[in-house]
């Protein structure tokens, strides 16, 4: 068994907006261990991103707001950090990668400007020494002309180039913890497999544990050494990687798996399981699922399961596994 | 960028000349017969057509427009025709005091606007933002020569720090220049506040956050250097419309600046100078745009590598 890096228990996360209050998450519990590479998968809406922006206490500047829960961090309580304490962590032991390489470099400053500010923060290095560095990291991810590039704006490089430089920002001060928003759904397939095998190759060569959020199975085939499955803010399972793929429990699960395309057909975006996710204000009572479950029975309408375990390293959140409780009901 | 700039200031040339077409016929519009004024009321209908014929005011439209940009093309902007002092002359001794005043309005202006208007970005929906929007509101809205009284009463009649009106010193500055700088900081704080907000929510605010960067550094470099492209054109804006002299700040602070001279001039239909005072508001405004299109390439790389 290898250290646990991360471990967020029952995090509620809830935005507070005009119509009312909003459970984007809903007490997700997720663990990473050191060097380990977990995906976090679900439709659209489910509360993925949220989560990591709570991690990585970004909600500043939105209605959101962590109500409840923990997120220890190499056992420190990053919810209870000061704002000084969290920023010395931001970028340096976690750091974070965006979805839209397109827009989330700043505009108006150059490539090498934008991460040498993380090195100079972080490790120290100013002059020379952290320009250097720079373009040691721009060369590690494999971007061309690294010594023109650091003098050069985001709008000369191409989507993928944009992402290679996040990745090099990202890993510039040897994070422990890399977060991925869906770091390749704005780009080229061709493209995405190629920023993959980076990431995978880094944080193979650096020991960096990564939670990758996606919506793709295929990327988490390929990447991911476990899986946690979310809905309508809550984890409805969690599995190694292989026990998912060939023994999902969920039904959930299970649709996810039916909708991922077979190898080499046409990218299909997940979202084929009918129905669609409910509204976060208006979520039914029971399983959340249970309006759109191919195998849902009249005691998911009234009792919430609890997420347990139903198997080795295997949990999952529905009362199918859950027999004894309905008897009891 | 060199280039660009060459081009841009020869872009100049045609802009002028239509621009001084329209001056030309705008102020043969100006209804009242300038003869007339120039020979006085009770002067005979004789001595009104000679004064017409040594202005030329009797020769055909196209002959006058031709003879209007030779002579400005050489320097000669003509004679006051209620002064008889080269315009030249009338509009140099007022176009400096005017220019200064309007320089300092600018620097407080600009100090101000952008500290409120970035701490009210910043702290959005918090008491610096209500305070910040609050004077900004009232900057826009109280009238400048209540301003500009209340300030005298305080500043120079109660504490003596500085003169009523009239220019002599440095001090003859303050006053009037704060009170023209309220207005126009009022307008760029509000402007940089939306700018900078906009700015607040883009993606790559979110990275240099998650790069462990202080909100400071977050909001006045990363958040401020690209809100500000759009806030120097305003800036240049305003800056133009001050140049041109501020009627009320100028009658109530007893400045010589340009906008009374323009009054003055409309009023005695004195068409030579207001002529050359037109063609002097227009080439301000196009060299100021030229200068916020230069800034706005230094600014934006976007712009500066096409
Ligand atoms: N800035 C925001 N303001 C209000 N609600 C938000 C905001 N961001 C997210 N949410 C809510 O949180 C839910 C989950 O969003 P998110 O975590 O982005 O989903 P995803 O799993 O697709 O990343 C959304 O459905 C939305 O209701
Ligand atoms: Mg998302």
């Amino acid at each position: 068994m290898r250290d646990k890096l991360l471990t967020i228990e029952n995090l509620k996360t809830h935005f507070f907006s005009d119509d009312g209050i909003v459970p984007a998450v809903d007490g997700v519990n997720i663990t990473i261990k050191k060097g380990e590479t977990v995906g976090i998968v679900g439709e659209s809406g489910c509360g993925k991103s949220v989560t990591s922006l709570s991690v990585m206490r970004l909600l500043k500047d939105t209605p959101g707001r962590v109500v409840g829960g923990s997120i220890q961090f190499k056992g420190k309580d990053l919810l209870s950090l000061s704002d000084r304490e969290m920023r010395n962590i931001r970028g340096n032991e976690i750091a974070m990668i965006f979805q839209e390489p397109m827009t989330s470099l700043n505009p108006v400053l150059t490539i090498g400007r934008q991460i040498k500010e993380a090195v100079g923060l972080h490790l120290g290095l100013e002059g020379k020494k952290a320009h250097e560095h720079v373009i040691e990291m721009l060369k590690l991810v494999g971007i061309p002309r690294a010594e023109e590039i650091v003098n050069e704006y985001p709008h000369q490089l191409s989507g993928g180039m944009r992402q290679r430089v996040m990745i090099a920002m990202a890993m510039s001060c040897k994070p422990k913890l890399l977060i991925a928003d869906e770091p390749t759904t704005a780009l080229d397939v061709t493209i995405q497999a190629q920023i993959l095998e980076l990431m995978k190759k880094l944080s193979a060569e650096e020991e960096t544990a990564i939670m990758l959020i996606t919506h793709d199975l295929g990327v988490v085939a390929e990447m991911c050494d476990r899986v946690v499955v979310m809905y309508a803010g809550k984890v409805v399972e969690e599995a190694d990687i292989y026990e998912l793929f060939e023994n999902p429990k969920h039904p959930y699960t299970k649709g996810l798996l039916q909708s991922i395309p077979k190898l080499r057909e046409k990218k299909n975006r997940l979202g084929s399981i009918p129905g669609t996710v409910p509204n976060p204000l208006e979520r039914p009572p029971g399983c959340k699922f249970a309006p759109r479950c191919s195998e849902v029975f009249d005691l998911c309408r009234e009792v919430e399961p609890e997420l347990l375990p139903v198997g080795a390293d295997h949990q999952c959140r529905c009362l199918l596994y859950q027999r004894d409780l309905v008897k009891e009901a | 960028m060199f280039q660009y700039f060459i081009k841009r200031l020869a872009g100049i040339i045609p802009i002028l000349m239509i621009v001084s077409i329209f001056i030309f016929l705008f102020v043969h519009m100006i209804p009242g017969d300038p003869a007339r004024l120039v020979a006085g009321q009770d002067a005979t209908q004789q001595d009104v057509e000679s004064v017409r014929k040594q202005l030329e005011l009797d020769k055909p439209l196209h002959q006058q427009y031709l003879s209007f940009v030779t002579n400005m093309i050489h320097g000669d902007f003509g004679h006051s025709l209620k002064t008889k002092r080269p315009v030249i002359e009338e509009i140099q001794s007022r176009f400096m005091p005017t220019f200064w005043l309007s320089v300092w309005s600018m620097v407080w202006a600009v100090l101000f606007g952008l500290l409120i208007g970035v701490v009210s970005a910043s702290k959005r929906n918090k008491w610096q933002d209500y305070a910040g929007m609050f004077g900004a509101v009232a900057g826009i809205s109280l009238p400048s020569f209540w301003m500009g009284l209340m300030l005298i009463q305080l500043f120079s009649v109660k504490l003596g720090w500085f003169p009523t009106g009239g220019l002599d010193s440095w001090k003859s500055y303050v006053l009037p220049s704060l009170t023209l700088g309220a207005g126009v900081a009022a307008v760029i704080a509000r402007f940089t506040r939306s700018s900078l907000m906009d700015i607040l929510k883009e993606d790559y605010i979110r990275t240099g956050r998650a790069k462990g960067l202080h909100e400071r550094k977050v909001v006045w470099d990363h958040g401020l250097k690209n809100a500000l492209i759009p806030v120097v054109t305003m800036t240049g804006l305003q800056f133009g419309f001050l140049l041109g002299g501020s009627i009320v700040i100028e009658t109530v602070f007893g400045w010589p600046g340009l906008g009374r001279l323009l009054v003055d001039s409309v009023s005695f239909r004195d068409y030579p100078v207001i002529q050359s005072l037109m063609l002097l508001f227009a080439l301000e405004f196009i060299i100021i745009n030229l200068i916020v299109d230069l800034l706005y390439g230094v600014m934006n790389p976007q712009i500066r590598y096409e």
